[in-house]
């Protein structure tokens, strides 16, 4: 692994910045160099505010994505198996899904008010699909002939469902879990942005127009850094849980 | 990944009777008091409201201004994302250097760079533009560089064995094995430029249905506020069906 | 066609391959004659498709070296032409059966003009005139192999490596191959290399057999196969010295395989 290249990139353009400040000796009130933005990072975790707000939009990802998760687990189930379900429903469903989830976001505001409820019932759309979608491919893509073992062994629905499909389907739900994580995330920061008073995201937004740059690039870099994290930590799960079956993809685009 | 619409005429048939069913047991659930209308207004409403927005209303122009603006930033991140995408898709070198900067930058959430872009240019459309360009040219970007790169190692032994310069190797094998990722990329790089589009609109008060939605619930009007998601949902949907019709046809080859 | 008193064009001196730390072939040396058609045989994992590569320049030896027309390998040559086992990956898959055949017209530089003609007698020869439009996923296994094998003679090569070219297909196409490629060897005069783990297949095709050894790859035995040309899929199988070789290989295959 030549991993030390990719890091040259990253470092030089940290220097650069932080040279830029130095020579134009520039004082403003929209851009921080780095040296200030590690300032912004000890500060805000000093006053608790950082860990505070993380956690808030941590809470929102994974309460919205366990509901999101969940629907489209079992909706996707049920057009799996029953496919006259699916010819009813695939044109609704299909008309649906297109709606940007911030569309919603002045609906969820006018129902829940401020708060976790409407950033996790946005949340939870927006991650539903996403899951909806890839469980009902996952499972109308498992080997037919392990229907015909499971038929060969005389196993009624739930059991076939129970130790063949969803087992056989297991690596690809864990894709569609690792990517709508990724988009509960997004989510939650663009809810935070556009009007939710809480977490990350109105951290950033706060940090603006109170014109503490050095505050608001520190924020903008966890939240990076959290994304990236995430996505990591779960592929390397993914890759830990299902070594054995060689079949791990990493790249399926939702 | 193949879904939807691949069944012929009657199960079409049955995918509109059962939307059919979907818009009357919403007339239903109206109809029987169990949510309130401020939160929930019947089909109906929601129709007129579309119908008295799109003649005599501003719905039109709001239509116009968020696509324009969806598909503006659209263009200009496909245009840049395509082009450093091939760079980068083409030299193994410049990959290793920037594939963590470029992971990084992907896993930005597009709307946390809304506040730093407010404050380096304002509330201006220049910033929404430059939001959307920002958020929508990782998809093709990313789609890109994987096209150029993934190429099979035995096409590139074949184009070794046939002496091929590197300028008919890009041209002739590398280009055509990305256009269909480059695609691919484009269409989910549509979704994000119209979420960064209706976010913008709604934060920096751009004239669109981002604003416009943003102001119906403020004011409680539900029927507006559902007629203009309806909207929304259709021109993601249109959006989204008319790259994929382009995706099957240039990929025809894949069968 | 005894093209065994011609002179030499393809020769292994003393040749080694080291891979990643692992020793895929040692001290392998033999010739092939010009006009020759040499089959290699030997277990998967013997590095019998290593030898190709070695020819065709993909790959470098570690010691010793491979020579072809009397000049050091040091990188792939227009004058060898190689037809890979998995076709449908060789194959450019967004170009019609034409367009495949024309990007080996087109790598020697031959002018747009001249290609249509070229293209239709090279796609003929193959039998594969009236599927010129197909794409590479439209047409059968056995005939994206010919589509292979027509962008091989395309670039006009005199020495022709085949790399299990038959391998994933049915017997049916696999017989009818055989004959078409030693018809096409016959008339282009081509040098043919050509590897496969099917015993019957390497006496029905060669002048002669290289029978290798695994872990590494070396040379357990030369045999050469007297049987006369053209040969037919019938009275050859049938001939006594055919017999005689594939009871006596056949034991050889055994112990390499042991």
């Amino acid at each position: 692994m030549s991993g030390w290249r990719g890091l040259i990139v990253p470092v030089v353009l940290l220097l650069l910045g932080e040279a830029a400040f130095r020579v134009f000796g520039y004082v403003g009130d929209t851009l921080a160099p780095p040296s200030a933005i590690f300032r912004g990072f000890a500060e805000a975790i000093g006053d608790g505010t950082m860990v505070t707000t993380t956690l808030q939009t941590f809470a929102t990802v994974l309460g919205g994505t366990v509901i999101g998760a969940a629907f489209g687990l079992v909706v996707g189930c049920a057009l799996g198996f029953w496919n006259l379900l699916y010819r009813f429903t695939y044109i609704t469903i299909e008309c649906l899904r297109p709606i940007p989830s911030v569309a919603l976001l002045p609906l969820s505001l006018m129902i829940f008010g401020f708060g976790y409820k409407m950033e996790i019932a946005i949340v939870g759309f927006a991650t539903a699909w996403p899951f909806l979608i890839l469980t009902y491919s996952a499972i109308s893509q498992v080997e037919p002939r392990l229907l015909e073992v499971a038929k060969v062994f005389g196993f009624g629905p739930v059991g076939t469902a129970w130790k063949l499909v969803l087992p056989a389907a297991a690596p690809r739900l864990m894709t569609a879990l690792r990517l709508c994580i990724g988009i509960a995330l997004v989510v939650a920061v663009t809810s935070e942005i556009v009007s939710n008073p809480q977490g990350l995201g109105h951290e950033l937004m706060i940090a603006q127009e109170t014109l503490r740059p050095h505050r608001m690039l520190a924020y903008l870099v966890l939240v990076g850094l959290i994304g990236w994290g995430l996505n990591n930590l779960l592929l390397w799960l993914q890759t830990r849980m299902f070594r054995h079956r060689g079949e791990v993809d990493t790249e399926v685009a939702a | 990944m193949r879904r939807g619409f691949n069944f012929p005429g009657l199960a079409f048939l049955q995918g509109l009777v059962g939307l059919a069913l979907f818009v009357w047991v919403w007339h239903l659930i109206v109809a029987s008091g169990a949510v309130p209308r401020a939160f929930l207004p019947s089909p109906e409403a929601t129709w007129n409201a579309f119908v008295r927005g799109v003649t005599i209303g501003d719905m039109r122009e709001q239509l116009l201004g968020t696509v324009l603006r969806m598909i503006n930033g659209w263009l200009l991140a496909s245009l840049v994302g395509i082009a450093l995408g091939s760079a980068i898709g083409i030299s193994e070198t410049l990959r290793n250097y920037l594939r963590p900067t470029l992971a990084f930058a992907r896993a930005l959430p597009a709307s946390a760079v809304v506040p730093v872009a407010i404050a380096l240019v304002g509330l201006t459309p220049g910033m929404v533009l430059g939001v959307i360009v920002f958020g929508s040219i990782w998809p093709t970007l990313l789609a890109t560089v994987q096209g150029f790169a993934m190429v099979d190692p035995r096409l590139v032994e074949v184009s070794r064995a046939l002496h091929l310069s590197r300028f008919d190797f890009i041209w002739k094998i590398g280009l055509p094995n990305a256009v269909p990722d480059i695609i691919t990329g484009m269409r989910l790089s549509l979704t994000v430029a119209l979420i960064l589009a209706i976010v913008g609109e709604m934060l920096a008060g751009q004239e669109g249905l981002g604003k416009a939605i943003l102001l119906a619930a403020r004011m409680f009007r539900a029927p507006d506020l559902y007629a203009g998601i309806v909207l929304l949902g259709l021109v993601g949907l249109v959006s989204s069906y008319g790259l994929l019709l382009v995706e099957r046809r240039v990929a025809r080859w894949r069968r | 066609m005894s093209g065994k008193s011609g002179s030499v064009v393809i020769e292994f001196r003393d040749v080694g391959l080291y891979l990643g730390g692992k020793e895929i072939t040692q001290n392998v040396e033999f010739n092939v004659r010009k006009g020759e058609f040499v089959c290699v045989i030997g277990a998967s994992g013997c590095g019998k498709t290593t030898l190709l590569r070695l020819v065709s320049g993909l790959y470098q030896p570690t010691t010793g070296s491979v020579h072809v027309d009397g000049k050091k390998v040091d990188g792939p040559s227009r004058d060898v032409a190689i037809v890979f086992q998995d076709y449908s990956r060789a194959l450019l898959p967004w170009r019609t059966a034409a367009g495949n055949v024309s990007l080996a017209l087109e790598a020697i530089g031959m002018p747009r003009a001249e290609r249509a003609d070229r293209i239709h007698a090279l796609l003929g020869k193959v039998g594969l005139a009236q599927h010129a439009a197909k794409y590479p996923s439209q047409l059968s296994g056995g005939m994206q192999q010919r589509l292979q094998i027509a962008r091989s003679l395309a670039q006009g090569a005199s020495i022709l490596l085949m790399d299990e070219p038959f391998g994933a297909l049915d017997a049916m196409t696999r017989q009818s191959l055989q004959d078409e490629v030693l018809e096409l060897a016959a008339d282009t005069g081509a040098t043919v290399l050509f590897v496969t783990h099917d015993l019957e297949e390497a006496l029905y095709l060669g002048d002669r057999v290289v029978a290798l050894y695994s872990n590494p790859g070396r040379i357990a035995r030369i045999v050469d196969i007297p049987l006369t040309r053209p040969r037919n899929q019938l009275s050859t199988r049938e001939e006594p010295d055919f017999l005689h070789l594939r009871r006596e290989l056949f034991g050889l295959m055994e112990e390499i395989h042991a």
